[in-house]
C-alpha cells in the first residue's frame, strides 16, 4: 500500500483568501488550527468547521475541509448536533466573544455542560470586530473607545475560563495569537481529549483595540502541569490574571450521548405489549 | 538539537524560509485587500526573495533525511520562527518606510539565528553552511538598508482613507 502523502501546514487552507485586516490575532488562528491538522495527520474529508457570525467565524471559509458558517451565536448547537449525528467526524465550532459568550452565551454554557466529544475555539478580542467595535462581555469596565460606551461599558467583563468550568467543561487551555506554534499544540491536544475541549484564545483587535498589540509584553505560559482538580482549578480562574497560556485544567468527564445498545426488535414489540 | 546537527539546522532552515515567505504572503494579500498597495508590493517582493532562499536551502536539504518536525517541535530563540512578520507589528495604513523596517528586523533576526549556529554548532559542516546563510542574510539587511536610504521623505506618511475604522456618529 502506498503511504498517504503528509500534507503541510498551508496544504489545509483553502483558496479562499482573508479578508481580515492586516495584523489580526485571527491569521494567527487560521495558522495554529492548520499546523494542528499537519502535526496531527488530519483527514480533510472527516473534518468540519462550524462558526456562527463575525470576523472570527470567518475562518471556516479559509480552511480546505468541510464547513458551515452558522448563524449568530449558534455554532455550538450546529456543531453538537452534528457531532451526536455522525461521531465518526472531527468536529470543531469556533467564533469570536461576541458570538460565543453575547448572543452564544447559552449554548456556551450548555455546551460545556453537556459535554460532547468536540472542541470550541473562541477567538476573543474583546470586541465586535465585525461590526466596527462595539464592547462584547469580554471588554474591560473602562474600555472608552466606542461611541456607544463612551465611559466604557461600566461592567465587569466575563472570566471565559471560569465560565466554562462553573458549566462542566472538563477542559481548558488558553492560546495566544502572537505564540501561533504553542497554540497549534494546544489546539493539537484539544482534538485529541476525548470529551467537550475548549480553548480560549487571546486573538488581538488592532484595529478597534490597538492596545491589544501591548498582550505580548503581559502573555506568559503556565509552567506547571494542567490542574485535574476542579476545586484547585475555581480558585486559579477566579484568581488568575487571564493571561497565562497553557493546558489550564484536564480531566476526565463521562461525554455525551451515553453510549446506550441499539434497541432489538423484541425490545420494542416488548414496549408495546400490554 | 544534537543527534544529527546538520540534519536539524537544515530542517529548521527549511522552515524558517517558508514561514517568511508564507507571512509575507499572507500580509501582501491582505494590505492589497485593504488598498495599502505600497506594502503589499514591497512584501510581495520579500515573499519572492524568500522563495529564493527556501530553493537554496531546500536544494541542499534534499540530499539529507530531515528530521519530520511538529511546528512545535521546532526550537526557535522567540515565539516564532525569526524571519516572520509578528502580527502585531503591522497595521493596514503602515507606510513603506515601516514595512521596510520590519523587514530588515526580520533579515537581522534571521542572521542572529544563523550565526549563532555558525558559533556553536557541534558539525564542522553545520558551521560553514550557517555562516553561509548569516552572510546572506547580512546581504539582504544591507540592501534593505540602502533602499530605505534612497526612499522619498513621504515615505513614512501613513496610509489616508474615507472609510475609518470608527463608529458612526
Ligand atoms: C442575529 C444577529 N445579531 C447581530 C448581528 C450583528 N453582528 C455581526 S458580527 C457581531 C459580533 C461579532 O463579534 P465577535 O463574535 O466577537 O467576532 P469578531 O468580529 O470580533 O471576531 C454582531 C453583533 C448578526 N449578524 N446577527
Ligand atoms: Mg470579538
Amino acid at each position: 500500500m502506498n503511504e498517504p502523502i503528509k500534507l503541510k501546514a498551508k496544504d489545509y487552507k483553502s483558496s479562499v483568501k482573508p479578508i481580515w485586516c492586516p495584523g489580526c490575532g485571527h491569521f494567527s488562528v487560521l495558522n495554529a488550527l492548520t499546523k494542528a491538522f499537519a502535526g496531527l495527520g488530519i483527514d480533510k474529508d472527516d473534518t468540519v468547521l462550524v462558526s456562527g457570525i463575525g470576523c472570527s467565524s470567518r475562518l471556516p471559509a479559509y480552511v480546505d475541509s468541510y464547513g458551515f458558517h452558522g448563524v449568530h451565536g449558534r455554532g455550538l448547537a450546529i456543531a453538537q448536533g452534528l457531532k451526536v449525528a455522525r461521531p465518526d467526524l472531527t468536529v470543531i465550532a469556533m467564533g469570536g466573544d461576541g458570538d460565543g459568550f453575547s448572543i452564544g452565551g447559552n449554548h456556551f454554557l450548555h455546551a460545556c455542560r453537556r459535554n460532547v466529544n468536540m472542541t470550541y475555539i473562541a477567538m476573543d478580542n474583546e470586541v465586535y470586530g465585525m461590526t466596527k467595535g462595539q464592547a462584547s462581555p469580554t471588554t474591560p469596565a473602562d474600555w472608552d473607545h466606542s461611541k456607544l460606551t463612551p465611559h466604557g461599558p461600566g461592567v465587569r467583563p466575563f472570566k471565559p475560563a471560569a465560565l466554562a468550568l462553573a458549566s462542566g467543561a472538563p477542559w481548558i487551555a488558553r492560546g495566544y495569537s502572537g505564540n501561533p506554534n504553542q497554540m497549534a499544540r494546544l489546539i493539537a491536544a484539544a482534538i485529541e481529549h476525548p470529551g467537550f475541549s475548549f480553548v480560549h484564545v487571546l486573538s488581538q483587535c488592532i484595529t478597534f483595540c490597538p492596545e491589544q498589540t501591548d498582550w505580548k509584553a503581559v502573555v506568559h505560559e503556565r509552567e506547571e502541569e494542567a490542574l485535574v482538580d476542579a476545586d484547585e482549578a475555581a480558585q486559579l480562574f477566579l484568581h488568575e490574571d487571564g493571561f497565562q497560556t497553557g493546558v489550564l485544567y484536564n480531566a476526565q468527564r463521562a461525554t455525551w450521548p451515553p453510549s446506550v445498545p441499539e434497541p432489538q426488535s423484541t425490545d420494542i414489540t416488548r414496549g408495546f405489549s400490554v | 538539537m544534537s543527534t544529527q546537527p546538520l540534519a536539524d539546522f537544515l530542517a529548521h532552515s527549511v522552515e524558517l524560509e517558508s514561514e517568511a515567505r508564507e507571512r509575507y504572503l499572507e500580509l501582501a494579500e491582505s494590505m492589497a485587500a485593504h488598498h495599502n498597495d505600497a506594502v503589499s508590493e514591497f512584501f510581495l517582493r520579500m515573499a519572492e526573495e524568500s522563495r529564493l532562499h527556501l530553493e537554496e536551502v531546500g536544494g541542499i536539504a534534499k540530499d539529507h533525511d530531515l528530521p519530520e518536525l511538529k511546528a512545535w517541535e521546532f526550537q526557535w530563540p522567540d515565539e516564532e520562527s525569526p524571519e516572520t512578520t509578528s502580527y502585531e507589528a503591522v497595521h493596514y495604513r503602515m507606510s513603506l518606510r515601516e514595512a521596510m523596517l520590519l523587514a530588515l528586523d526580520n533579515e537581522r533576526a534571521a542572521e542572529k539565528f544563523y550565526a549563532s549556529f555558525a558559533r556553536s554548532s557541534s558539525d564542522e559542516n553545520t558551521r560553514k553552511l550557517a555562516a553561509q546563510f548569516a552572510a546572506e542574510e547580512a546581504s539582504h539587511a544591507a540592501q534593505l538598508v540602502k533602499k530605505l536610504g534612497a526612499l522619498p521623505a513621504d515615505s513614512g506618511q501613513h496610509l489616508e482613507e474615507d472609510d475609518d475604522p470608527h463608529m458612526p456618529e
